[in-house]
């Protein structure tokens, strides 16, 4: 068991932090306990860090001139024997929070990054500048503020500014109602990168994660678990109403939240949504669940697709970095209780049949996680799409395609709806 | 109902007051015999004998006399003749009045008053001009109250004294001759903390202490010739703040123009405008201006003095800024 090195008391009243300005034994020396080790620098004073207990000095997290929190590792003492590589495994827990060495790089990675996470409240690059007023009322109106002229010092955009905008009615304003966007069981927000790219700006997305999966907490229930936070997120949403936008598990949820607020959804746009028969791809379900590794979690992915050529390594290993054991083991509990033995225990045929929105259903016809015949259960006002050459992901297969047919739905709601 | 300056003002809360009370004394120089440089304590000395006491010229050794009057069951109304003076005064105010009943766990109670008076407009110069509000408005334990009105003198002063906390009270050189009326009759007390709506508006808040309160509203009779609405608040209570009052205008007006005295940088607007945008942030329709004095001695030559120390025609400006 590697003994942690730390500066201790050395650091001295109200420090913070000390430099250390010199190691007096290298790796592989054997030690003493009360050896002098390194020398370490407070703002008041040099003070010397002694050896813990006998042993060999293993892996060392702060080099000379590393400035490191008083509370940091300066290294580790192996006893006598002890494997180095055992150092380098605790260093982890040993925490330094990359204050000096590499220790802390093996804790588990952060989920992915999401690079469009923002994007849809505009880069900085072309900040909108508007006073905190004007920007209130405008997300309480869904109006984007790229859409208004600003008539304050150097361009700000004032309340009354956007009151003009809204004066001229809900086409100056763009229409823009928001758009939330629910995405499918063992995926993320990140899903949905490609469409968003497509669809350009100009429009508020909402991207939730659904619970336990990216960084939401678990739902420790069953489906209703899932929609209620979701149904507090929509509800949340400042503007009058907003377009419903859900992919397989997430056009299950979508389906729900419409039914709970139908005054609240302009329009439904479902892709391959679940919750419309009881077949279910069992296996890719329960695969998805289990895989811990990118190489096992590659072959499941690949199902997702018509053409397996598009998922490469990269991507599974991507994908494998968001799902750490903790939303791994919510989604395995989730997938047990809504598709146990690889069937859908969930059924929303009649919530569908009964959905007076406007509505549009997409489903990819080489889906082979959900037959694409499930579509048939919408009612005669639904657009129906069915992609050619597309499998269970028509989003991320086909997103200029879905873009276009998005907006074609939101445009026409927004013409035809109430305001 | 009387017509009184504000000095007579000052004058009646504390008769009242040492009537009311034994313990309260008063002490200064030059506040007995004199009757103090601006007449506020004209005639305590025949009414209340020793209670009214001249002393020598110390601010440091009075503020302390203050203090430990204070803890030994006393109610003490001191003098400083100028603000431009409080620093002397400072150590007893920082590291005993305002810190004492919390580090003795509220063994010891601290009523004393600290009655000053500070600003410029006369050509008085650079060491007995100045607004030193922001530097004991900075202190955590002490009360600092400035009133404009001759009523709100009598009240707030009244209130000051019968407060178990240290008061400072800052009264303005400009401000001694103003009348206005005064119930006698009323024998109310004032509430420290409660600022006052000294004239309402819906187009833009001016928030403004001591005399700025009155160039504030010669500024809003100028705006309202142009057809801007302005509301003018009289924050009274320098500390603490009347945070309802000033979040409720500014939710209201949207646009909002600080003004104090003092200089502008780490100045008492600094902290207005940051109470504002801690508080009202989204109500704002445009970032909050700030008048104060110009980060400079206070000139002797009454026109470059007119330059330093903010006017009704700053304020006007400012308003038209947050306007714009």
């Amino acid at each position: 068991m590697a003994t942690p090195i730390t500066i201790g008391a050395a650091g001295g009243e109200y420090m913070e932090s000390v430099v250390v300005t010199k190691w007096h034994v290298s790796r592989g020396a054997r030690v003493c306990a009360g050896d002098l080790l390194a020398e370490v620098e407070t703002a008041k004073a040099v003070t010397e860090v002694e050896a813990p207990c006998d042993g060999v000095l293993g892996e060392i997290c702060a080099g000379e001139g590393d400035e490191i929190a008083v509370d940091a590792t300066l290294g580790f003492l192996l006893a006598e024997g002890e494997d180095d590589a055992g150092a380098g495994g605790n260093a982890g827990t040993g925490g330094n929070a990359g204050a000096g060495g590499n220790a802390g790089a093996a804790r588990d990675a952060p989920p992915a990054a999401r690079p469009e996470a923002e994007a849809s409240g505009g880069g900085r690059t072309d900040r909108v500048v508007a006073s905190p007023l004007a920007r209130r009322r405008a997300r309480a109106a869904g109006l984007d503020l790229r859409q208004v002229t600003g008539s304050g010092p150097g361009g700000r955009i004032k309340r009354r500014d956007v009151e003009a905008v809204l004066a001229r009615g809900p086409r100056a304003a763009g229409g823009a109602l928001p758009v939330m966007l629910l995405h499918g069981f063992a995926a993320d927000a990140t899903t949905w990168s490609g469409l968003v790219a497509e669809l350009g700006r100009g429009r508020r997305l909402i991207r939730p994660d659904l619970p336990g999966h990216g960084a939401a907490a678990p739902a420790g229930g069953g489906f209703e678990a899932v929609v209620a936070p979701l149904l507090e997120a929509l509800d949340a949403v400042e503007a009058p109403r907003l377009h419903l936008v859900g992919h397989s598990l997430g056009g299950a949820v979508a389906l729900s939240l419409a039914g709970a607020r139908p005054a609240r959804v302009a329009s439904l746009t479902l892709i391959a949504p679940a919750g419309l028969g009881p077949e279910i791809d069992g296996p890719a379900v329960d695969g998805l669940c289990r895989a811990t590794r990118p190489e096992s979690l590659l072959p499941w992915l690949r199902r997702l697709v018509a053409d397996p050529r598009r998922i490469g390594d990269d991507y599974a290993r991507a994908a494998m970095a968001g799902r750490v054991e903790a939303v791994r083991a919510a989604q395995a509990a989730l997938a047990d209780r809504l598709f146990p033995d690889g069937t859908q225990a969930l059924d929303l045929r009649s919530a569908l049949a009964e959905c007076p929105l406007p509505l549009r259903v997409i489903w990819g016809r080489d889906d082979a996680i959900l037959p694409w015949r499930q579509a048939l259960a919408a009612p005669g006002h639904a657009a129906l799409n069915l992609l050619p050459g597309v499998g269970h992901m028509p989003h991320v297969e086909a997103p200029e395609l879905v873009a276009r047919l998005l907006r074609e739905t939101v445009t026409a709601a927004e013409a035809t709806g109430v305001q | 109902m009387a017509t009184m300056r504000y000095a007579e003002a000052l004058n009646l809360a504390l008769r009242e007051e040492m009537a009311r009370d034994d313990t309260i004394f008063v002490f200064g120089e030059d506040i007995a015999t004199y009757g103090g440089v601006f007449k506020v304590t004209q005639g305590l000395a025949e009414q209340f004998g020793d209670r009214v006491r001249d002393t020598p010229i110390s601010e440091q050794t009075l503020t302390a006399m203050a203090v430990t009057a204070a803890m030994t069951g006393s109610r003490p109304v001191l003098e400083i003749m100028y603000a431009d003076f409080l620093p002397l005064s400072l150590d007893a105010l920082v590291n005993q009045a305002s810190i004492y009943h919390y580090i003795w766990n509220e063994q010891v109670t601290m009523p004393f008053v600290l009655r000053t008076q500070g600003g410029g407009g006369v050509g008085t110069g650079a060491q007995h001009a100045k607004s030193l509000d922001a530097m004991v408005a900075h202190i955590p334990g002490l009360k600092v109250v400035a009133p404009v009105t001759p009523a709100d003198a009598r009240f707030l002063l009244k209130a000051a004294i019968r407060d178990p906390h240290p008061v400072i009270f800052l009264e303005h050189k400009l401000l001694y001759n103003l009348r206005g009326e005064v119930d006698e009759a009323d024998d109310a007390v004032g509430e420290i903390g409660r600022a006052r709506v000294a004239r309402e508006g819906r187009d833009v808040t001016i928030l403004a202490t001591s005399r700025m309160v009155l160039e504030a509203e010669k500024a809003a009779e100028e705006l309202a010739g142009e057809g801007v609405s302005a509301e003018v608040i009289d924050l009274r209570s320098l500390r603490p703040l009347d945070l309802d009052a000033i979040t409720a205008s500014v939710a209201k007006t949207n646009h909002a123009v600080v003004v104090n005295e003092g200089w502008r940088f780490c100045g008492y607007t600094a902290e207005l405008a940051a109470t504002i945008m801690d508080h009202a942030f989204d109500d704002l329709d445009a970032p909050v201006e700030r008048v104060a004095a110009r980060d400079m001695p206070i000139p002797y030559a009454e026109p470059l003095e007119r330059e330093v120390i903010p006017g009704a025609a700053d304020i006007a400006a400012a308003a038209r800024r947050a306007l714009a």
